[in-house]
C-alpha cells in the first residue's frame, strides 16, 4: 500500500504527537507505551513491545507492550556481539530470515513473544549505541509491510532510541548530582567536625574553659539568629565562635591557667592570640578570610578600647561583635582560675554596665530578647545551659525586658550587688 | 481515571460506546476500558457510533484495534457507525475496513447485528454514498 496523503498527514501526525511525548515530564514507562501505541497506531500494527537494552548486565527488559500478556518487567539475555549486530544492522529486519546471524536470540525471542507472531524486530540505535529494540506484529490488514513503512517504523524507532538515550541521561545526571550532595553532605560534616576537633584542642590548654568555644559557637549562633542572621554569615559566626581562641595555642599554658593576677608581660603575651589566630586562619581561602577577621576583631570594643586595632562600632564586624558578648557571657557563667562563676542576674548587670563600651548595644538587646524567650521557657535552652535554675525567674525576666527594649537601666545591678 | 465520561448504552442486547470528539490517548484508554469492561458482563456485540468524532490519532487507532481484537477473542461482533469522511478514509487507507464492518447508523448496524446478516461492504453504505 502506497502512502495516500492521507496516510501522509496520519503518520506525519503520529511523528508530532511522539515528538511530544518524548520531550515531556511523562514517567518514562508511560512515555515507552505510548510511543508504542503511536508507532502501532501510524501504521495499523496489531501488536508490538518495546524492550530496553541495559550493558550491566546485557539483556533487554520489555517496558511496554500491546497484545502480548504478561511480559512487562521480563529480560532477555543480549550478548556483546548480538548488540553489536543490532547497531550494524540498524534498521527492522525480520527475525530468523536466512544468514540472520541474531538466530539465536530470534529463537529466545519467539519463546518470550509467541503471541506476537513477531513479523519485524526493530533496532533502537542513539549514537552508535543499542538502546533497545521493538517488535512489532503483522499489520491488521495482514497486509506485508512495504519499504515506505519501513523507513517510518525505522524512523519511529530512532525517536524513541534518542527518548530512551535522554532518558538515560538524565538519569545519569540525577544520580551525579545525588552523588555531589551526598559528597557534599560528608565533606560538610567532615568540615564540622573538623572545627569543633579545633574547638576541643584550643579549650585544651585550660582545665577551666573546657566546652568554652563550643558554647560560644552555640551562642553566637543563637544571637545572630535573634539578630535576623542567615545562610552563610550566620555559619561564618558560628564558625569564629568555635575558633575564636585558635590563636592560644601558640601562649603559654601557665599564663592561660594563672590564678593570680597576670603581669603586664603576661597580658602582652596572652592578647597576642587575635592576631596568632587570625594568621593561621587567614591562611585558609576565602571565606576564610570574614572568619579569620572577626577573631582577630573579638577583643575589640565598640568604644575603642579594645585589640589589636581600637576599633570603633561599626568597624568592627557583626560577627565579631556578637562572639565578644557570647564569649564575655561564657566567661562570667563559668568557673575561672581567677574567680568562681557569677550568678546570672550579676552577669546580666555586668553585661549593661558595659553596652555602649565594650558592647554593641544591638547585640546586647538580641542578646537580651533570646535569654528572655528561655527564661519564659519559649525557646530551647542555650545561653541558660549553664546558669541552672538559680536565679529569680521574675527579676531576671523585667531586667531582661528593660535591656532588650534598651528603655534605660534596669536596675538589676542594685538588686544584684544588693544580694 | 474515571470511563464514566464515555457515553455508553445498551439496545438489544448490543453496547453502542460514544468515543466522543477526539479518539487519542485520554479518550481511547478509556474507551478500550469502557469496552472491556462490557465484554465482562457478557455482552458480546458492540457498535462504536462516532457520531461526535472529528479526529482520531495514531493512539487512538492503536486502543481501537485493541478492542477490535478483544471483540474479536470473545467472539463477538463490533461495527463501526457514523464514521465522517476523513476517519472512514484513514480507517481504509490503514486497512482497518477490510476486516471491519462499517454502517451509516446504529440503527444500521443493529438491524445487521440482530439479522444475523454481512452488513454492507462500506462501498455501498450511506457514508460512501455521500
Amino acid at each position: 500500500m502506497k502512502l495516500t496523503s492521507r496516510k501522509m498527514l496520519h503518520t506525519i501526525g503520529a511523528l508530532a504527537d511522539l515528538g511530544v511525548e518524548i520531550s515531556s515530564a511523562h514517567d518514562f514507562d508511560e512515555v515507552m507505551k505510548a510511543s508504542l501505541h503511536m508507532l502501532l497506531g501510524s501504521l495499523a500494527i496489531r501488536k508490538g513491545a518495546i524492550w530496553v537494552y541495559s550493558s550491566r548486565p546485557r539483556q533487554l527488559k520489555a517496558v511496554a507492550a500491546k497484545g502480548v500478556k504478561d511480559v512487562i518487567g521480563n529480560c532477555m539475555p543480549l550478548s556483546k556481539d548480538e548488540a553489536a549486530c543490532f547497531v550494524s544492522t540498524g534498521r527492522a529486519f525480520q527475525p530468523g530470515a536466512e544468514g540472520d546471524p541474531l538466530v539465536n536470540f530470534a529463537q529466545l525471542s519467539i519463546e518470550q513473544l509467541g503471541q506476537l507472531a513477531t513479523r519485524l524486530t526493530i533496532p533502537m540505535i542513539a549514537r552508535q549505541e543499542l538502546m533497545g529494540v521493538i517488535f512489532i506484529s503483522a499489520k491488521f490488514s495482514g497486509e506485508p509491510f512495504d519499504d515506505e513503512e519501513i523507513d517510518l517504523i525505522d524512523t519511529i524507532a530512532r525517536h524513541v532510541g534518542v527518548a530512551i538515550y535522554n532518558h538515560r541521561l538524565l538519569a545519569s545526571v540525577k544520580r551525579k548530582a545525588e552523588e555531589n550532595r551526598r559528597l557534599y553532605r560528608e565533606l560538610r560534616a567532615t568540615y564540622q567536625s573538623t572545627i569543633k576537633a579545633f574547638a576541643a584542642a584550643i579549650d585544651l590548654k585550660d582545665a577551666y574553659t573546657k566546652g568554652h568555644s563550643d558554647r560560644v559557637a552555640r551562642y553566637s549562633e543563637a544571637i545572630a539568629t535573634e539578630m535576623g542572621v542567615t545562610g552563610t554569615e550566620l555559619e561564618h559566626i558560628s564558625v569564629a565562635g568555635y575558633l575564636h581562641n585558635i590563636g592560644k595555642i601558640t601562649v603559654d599554658r601557665a599564663i592561660i591557667n594563672n590564678p593570680r593576677p597576670l603581669t603586664e608581660h603576661e597580658f602582652k603575651e596572652l592578647n597576642t592570640h587575635v592576631l596568632t589566630g587570625y594568621e593561621i586562619l587567614s591562611s585558609i581561602n576565602h571565606p576564610w578570610n570574614k572568619i579569620a577577621y572577626m577573631t582577630k576583631c573579638h577583643h575589640e570594643r565598640v568604644d575603642g578600647g579594645g585589640y589589636p586595632q581600637g576599633l570603633r562600632g561599626d568597624q568592627i564586624p557583626l560577627g565579631a561583635r556578637i562572639v565578644t558578648v557570647a564569649d564575655s557571657f561564657d566567661a562570667m557563667m563559668t568557673d575561672r582560675p581567677y574567680r568562681s562563676r557569677l550568678p546570672l542576674d550579676l552577669a546580666l548587670a555586668e553585661l549593661e554596665k558595659n553596652v555602649g563600651r565594650q558592647f554593641d548595644p544591638d547585640v546586647v538587646r538580641a542578646f537580651c530578647r533570646l535569654l528572655l524567650k528561655e527564661v519564659n521557657g519559649q525557646a530551647p535552652r542555650i545561653l541558660t545551659s549553664t546558669s541552672g535554675r538559680g536565679y529569680d525567674r521574675d527579676r531576671v525576666s523585667a531586667a531582661l525586658v528593660s535591656m532588650a527594649n534598651g528603655s534605660g537601666r534596669s536596675e538589676i545591678v542594685p538588686l544584684a550587688l544588693s544580694n | 481515571m474515571s470511563n464514566a465520561d464515555i457515553r455508553a448504552k445498551l439496545i438489544d442486547g448490543a453496547a453502542i460506546i460514544y468515543p466522543g470528539p477526539y479518539l487519542n490517548q485520554l479518550r481511547g484508554e478509556r474507551v478500550e476500558r469502557r469496552c472491556r469492561e462490557i465484554l465482562t458482563e457478557g455482552i458480546r456485540n458492540l457498535v462504536i457510533n462516532f457520531e461526535e468524532t472529528e479526529l482520531v490519532n495514531s493512539i487512538g487507532i492503536s486502543l481501537l484495534l485493541g478492542v477490535i481484537d478483544a471483540v474479536d477473542e470473545s467472539a463477538g461482533k463490533i461495527i463501526l457507525t457514523n464514521l465522517n469522511a476523513t476517519t472512514r478514509e484513514l480507517f481504509d487507507v490503514l486497512g482497518i475496513l477490510s476486516k471491519v464492518d462499517i454502517a451509516g447508523s446504529e440503527e444500521a448496524a443493529l438491524l445487521v447485528m440482530h439479522a444475523g446478516n454481512t452488513p454492507a461492504r462500506p462501498s455501498e453504505t450511506e457514508a460512501d454514498r455521500q
